[in-house]
């Protein structure tokens, strides 16, 4: 109701305005200040007000008021679990513009994403990425059972990042010492309203913690069945990784072939053939709602 | 006479641009294993006639020599002379009509990034290649892609090919208790864990007294026994094919492999390749 009581108000102004211009003699007077401008439909200001004809300008009307959600853009993303029986953790999930990477092959991982890949925990890296000069919205996502879709997280970010904008989507492969999977900062830029996006995505080590494999150090549902698991297995500020450094995931050895004469597996695992995977080892669809 | 210079004009000005079109790209290569190193890189800018490696195609003596040593050219290994990429390809760092090509020398340890400066010389294609250590034939390949031509930097992620000239037996060619069939050292041409040009083998250290993964000591690929049981038969698993991974195993001593199996093995892909055209 309230837009179209305004557009009335326009149409009058219009009216004066025309009855000015038919006087082609002295000076008018000042011009009337400009109606204030509509609401926005999509939140853009609202117009100023026209010059009186031949008279001081008239005053600018008063911005329009932002439309809900108006001048903003709005991305759903799903994460699909693509492995046979690695559950993941609950996903960090951040809009963020160029200039912001959660880590960065070949160099050490933040504490941040150690927490995430170690104990599948996504609070401090989102806390970490707000901190970023290139923050833009951040959620966290439900954890994914192995071979389901997850559940849908929405993102909200200003309508001006569209067209430069990256999606980074972490989260833990459970049932391993520091596995993680998702985006390192994928371009999303300019997605139209309505579009869908897909990549998958491979599994990388933090490379902040042995692949040991045993119930003491993971911690998730294997690790539980053998007695260990949970939060107290899971984050440990001890590097103890070849190398300190993020780098692809070798996989699970299991303990499959442990005692053969073959000594292919690890005596000391708590994980069997089935916790197994190869890349990619998940899929993210992005799509843009608004 | 003026319509001559006019022409010159018009020479020059193509000579100029053609000339500004061989730019020198930036290439850099990150090695995203856990523990596997990568012999000296062959890069190639090549048209369409040239394929370095061809999934699916038995591979050429010159793969075999670079996907089981790490051997490009001479230089590396006298040996190899009329059989490598160098012999096939023509002259280093030279405009050899079909291609041109550079080896990038020194072993890539794992998380480690090298970068390095390649004049293309306007070939359209790019491919590169280098062998993975320790492994009996794996090599991490890039199959001729286009090389872009705005300015820009374009990563491509490399996977693991086994180029098929070898059978996967994961046994340390240092080893002396064990010979070829035929009593040959081991080796020849395929040194698991040893670096063509003469290099050691490289750290983490292999194991000894495996009794082979693909084909095991003293038996030939049909199960039956050799004249003696500590001779190992060499074969061929080709054409060249995605690599299957290693097994490895977790005893330094005895089991099937020399390989560590919570070291040695990888998941795809294992390097990442960036290209970086200048703005000219």
């Amino acid at each position: 109701m309230k837009p179209n009581l305004l557009k009335l108000s326009a149409l009058a102004l219009l009216v004066t305005l025309a009855a000015g211009c038919a006087d082609d003699g002295d000076d008018g007077l000042a011009g009337p200040q400009g109606a204030p401008g509509q609401v926005g439909a999509d939140g853009s200001d609202g117009s100023d007000g026209s010059d009186g004809s031949n008279g001081a300008d008239g005053q600018d009307g008063a911005d329009g008021n932002n439309g809900q959600n108006g001048n903003l853009a709005v991305y759903t993303v799903t994460i699909t679990n693509l492995t046979y029986g690695q559950p993941f953790s609950p996903a960090s999930v951040v809009a963020h513009e160029p200039g912001y990477y959660p880590f960065v092959a070949g160099e050490s991982a933040s504490v941040a994403l150690e927490m995430l890949a170690e104990g599948g925990s996504p609070t401090a890296l989102i806390d970490e990425a707000s901190t970023a000069i290139q923050f833009l919205d951040a959620q966290q996502g439900g954890g994914t059972p192995p071979r389901m879709m997850g559940s849908e997280t929405t993102l909200v970010v200003p309508m001006l990042d569209a067209d430069n904008l990256r999606l980074s989507v972490l989260t833990m492969l459970v049932d391993t010492n520091d596995a993680f999977t998702g985006l390192n900062a994928m371009d999303i830029s300019n997605m139209t309203v309505g579009q869908k996006v897909a990549f998958t995505t491979i599994s990388w080590d933090s490379g902040t913690e042995a692949n040991i494999e045993t119930a003491a150090t993971m911690p998730g549902p294997a690790a539980q069945s053998a007695g260990g698991g949970g939060a107290s297995a899971g984050f440990s500020d001890v590097r103890d990784d070849r190398l300190d450094v993020v780098h692809v995931h070798r996989g699970a050895v299991t303990q499959e072939n442990a005692d053969d004469p073959s000594r292919e597996g690890l005596v000391t695992s708590i994980l069997t053939e089935g916790d197994r995977w190869l890349n990619p080892t998940a899929r993210v669809v992005v799509v843009r709602t608004r | 006479m003026k319509m001559n210079k006019i022409a010159i004009g018009a020479l020059l000005a193509m000579a100029t641009s053609g000339y500004a079109q061989a730019v020198e790209v930036e290439l850099s290569i990150t090695n995203l294993t856990h523990a596997n190193y990568m012999t000296p890189r062959l890069a190639i800018a090549h048209d369409a006639t040239v394929d370095a490696f061809e999934v699916g195609t038995d591979a050429s003596m010159a793969l075999a020599w670079l996907a089981e040593a790490g051997v490009i050219d001479d230089a590396q290994n006298a040996d190899s002379s009329g059989q490598n990429f160098e012999a096939s390809l023509g002259p280093v760092d030279t405009d050899n009509g079909s291609n041109t090509w550079h080896r990038f020398g020194g072993l890539l340890p794992p998380s480690t990034t090298l970068t390095y400066s390649f004049d293309t010389m306007d070939k359209p294609y790019f491919s590169l290649l280098t062998m993975l250590i320790p492994t009996n034939d794996a090599f991490a390949g890039l199959d001729s892609i286009v090389i872009p031509t705005e300015p820009g930097t374009y990563s491509y992620y490399l996977n693991v090919y086994d180029a098929g000239t070898e059978l996967n037996d994961e046994l340390n060619s240092t080893r002396t208790d064990i010979t070829e069939e035929g009593g040959m050292p081991l080796g020849g041409y395929g040194l698991p864990g040893v670096a063509g040009a003469g290099a050691g083998p490289i750290a983490p250290s292999m194991g000894t007294g495996g009794t082979g993964v693909a084909v095991t000591v003293g038996f030939a690929e049909d199960g039956t026994a050799l004249a003696s049981p500590n001779e190992v038969v060499d074969g061929t698993d080709g054409p060249v094919h995605i690599h299957r991974n290693t097994l490895g195993d977790t005893s330094a001593t005895d089991g099937a492999s020399d390989l560590d199996s919570t070291v040695h093995r990888w998941l795809n892909p294992v390097a990442r390749v960036t290209i970086v055209v200048p703005a000219s």
